[in-house]
């Protein structure tokens, strides 16, 4: 376990702004259209919420996807039952107070179990903790060119399955092209940039590409090197990344992906992080 | 001929007088510039320039001729075929021992921006930005794939340098099409972007 963060803390707030953003919209729309307007607007927001949340389950199989996508469905099914109700006094019926309190009980239960287990976390963090670990030169050097790091034998199948592993586990987003799996470990925070296509292309980000031929190459994104608190020699830690990915798959071809995620959580880094 | 000589001849001759002034220069024995010139209704500056640069190649004999003590230059043809004739081989960067054998790696913050190929590991080009403040440039160089497999194997800055042979053979480039990355690194390292590092 790693004592020495090489990464520095993380202040990225993008992942609070959408909720944040939401309760702004249900707040300015009730202050103009009133309270059961409101309402109606969250359980809009709440429906879009879901929609981006059941994207993130097909895009990534990830199963704590899913479940904030069924919370965001239900509160808003909630929240427009609620709203023709809203100051006739009618809402107090029993079967609602039970629905909403069984719903908050059961979604709260699942939601911190899965954040505290960190199966809701994007693991980039991890990843760029792991790629540091072993680099103890600094000295800069950044470019924007991808760095060839080794050579692993794989079929596609092999490589398809990791690729899904990583997804299915957020460490990374696979993209996948006739001649490449390219692998984009993403942060807490910056999933919703990188899956709804706002952020700018995958190959500008960081990414480890492993071609058909079984060339593995590293690109570091400066946003994410600039993220090391020191400047870490450059090659080294490309090396050390697509070594990352490389050691991943390997323990995950031998049926082994367990330890890729003891590996992960062993750095004990912030469930929100 | 090397190139600039050409480009001189070639400049010349493609003036639209150019014709004309020579059936001048081919019929008179010799002529100054003030009789091309009303002869040929030019400007007098524009017909001087234009015998003064075929004496400098040697094309035209000039004789200095004094009338009311006011010394001017008379041409006359010294010979009477014009032949242009460059061998592009002289260009050829012939790898040598010498050169492929330079270690280089990418120079600290180069500042320029590569792009990769989406479906190989290649560089398809190379901006690279000159100039300071409003004097700014960008400027894009398309790579052909073998320079673009060649600069994908470049060592990074501060990594240890390769040679030139070493980084082809790493990606897979022959000998024999050296010139071409030979052109591609002495093309960056003018522009600051791949640096020599001394044995």
């Amino acid at each position: 376990m790693s004592l020495v963060r090489k990464l520095k803390p993380d202040r990225n707030i993008t992942g609070a702004l959408v909720p944040l953003s939401m309760l702004l919209i249900v707040g300015i729309a009730s202050l103009i259209f009133g309270l059961p307007t409101g309402l109606t607007t969250l359980a809009v927001l709440m429906w879009v919420y879901s929609l981006f949340f059941l994207y993130g389950f097909i895009r990534t199989g990830n199963v704590a996807q899913l479940v904030l996508c069924l919370e965001g469905a239900f509160f808003g099914i909630m929240f427009l039952v609620f709203e023709p109700h809203y100051g006739m006094n009618k809402v107090g019926n029993s079967e609602f107070k039970v629905a909403y309190i069984f719903g908050v009980v059961f979604f709260g239960f699942v939601l911190i179990s899965l954040a505290l287990t960190r199966r809701l976390k994007w693991r980039g963090r991890e990843i760029f903790e792991l790629a540091g670990e072993s680099v103890e030169e600094t000295g800069n050097g950044y470019t924007s060119r991808p760095r060839p790091v080794g050579k692993v034998e794989y079929s596609p199948q092999q490589m398809n399955a990791f690729a899904h592993f990583c997804a299915r586990h957020l460490i990374a987003l696979p993209y996948k092209t006739s001649k490449n799996f390219t692998l984009v470990p993403i942060k807490m925070g910056d999933e919703f940039g990188r899956l709804l296509g706002l952020s700018s292309d995958y190959r500008d980000a960081t990414w480890v590409n492993f071609d058909v031929s079984g060339e593995v190459s590293v690109h570091i994104a400066q946003k994410d090197y600039l993220d090391y608190r020191e400047p870490l020699a450059f090659d080294q830690l490309c090396t050390s990344l697509g070594q990352v990915f490389i050691d991943f798959f390997e323990l995950y071809n031998k049926g082994e992906g367990v330890r890729v995620i003891d590996r992960m959580d062993d750095l004990g880094l912030g469930i929100f992080s | 001929m090397d190139f600039h000589t050409a480009a001189k001849y070639a400049s010349l001759l493609s003036k639209d007088y150019a014709e004309d002034m020579f059936k001048l220069l081919v019929n008179y024995q010799a002529i100054s510039a003030s009789e091309v010139a009303t002869r040929l209704d030019l400007h007098i500056k524009t017909a001087q320039d234009f015998l003064e640069s075929l004496a400098q190649l040697g094309v035209l004999s000039k004789e200095e001729v004094l009338e009311k003590k006011r010394p001017y230059y008379r041409y006359a043809l010294k010979q009477t075929r014009i032949s242009i004739d460059i061998d592009l081989m002289q260009v050829k960067r012939e790898p040598t021992h010498n050169n492929l054998s330079k270690l280089i790696r990418e120079k600290e913050n180069a500042g320029a921006r590569f792009a990769v190929a989406r479906s190989d590991d290649y560089i398809t080009s190379v901006t690279i930005w000159t100039g300071e403040g409003r004097e700014r440039t960008e400027r894009k160089i398309k790579l052909t794939t073998l320079q673009g497999k060649f600069l994908y194997h470049l060592p990074f800055p501060k990594a240890v340098p390769l040679t030139i042979s070493d980084i082809m053979q790493k990606a897979g480039i022959d000998e024999n099409q050296a010139p071409e990355i030979l052109d591609l690194v002495q093309l960056l390292e003018k522009y600051d972007v791949i640096e020599y590092i001394p044995e």
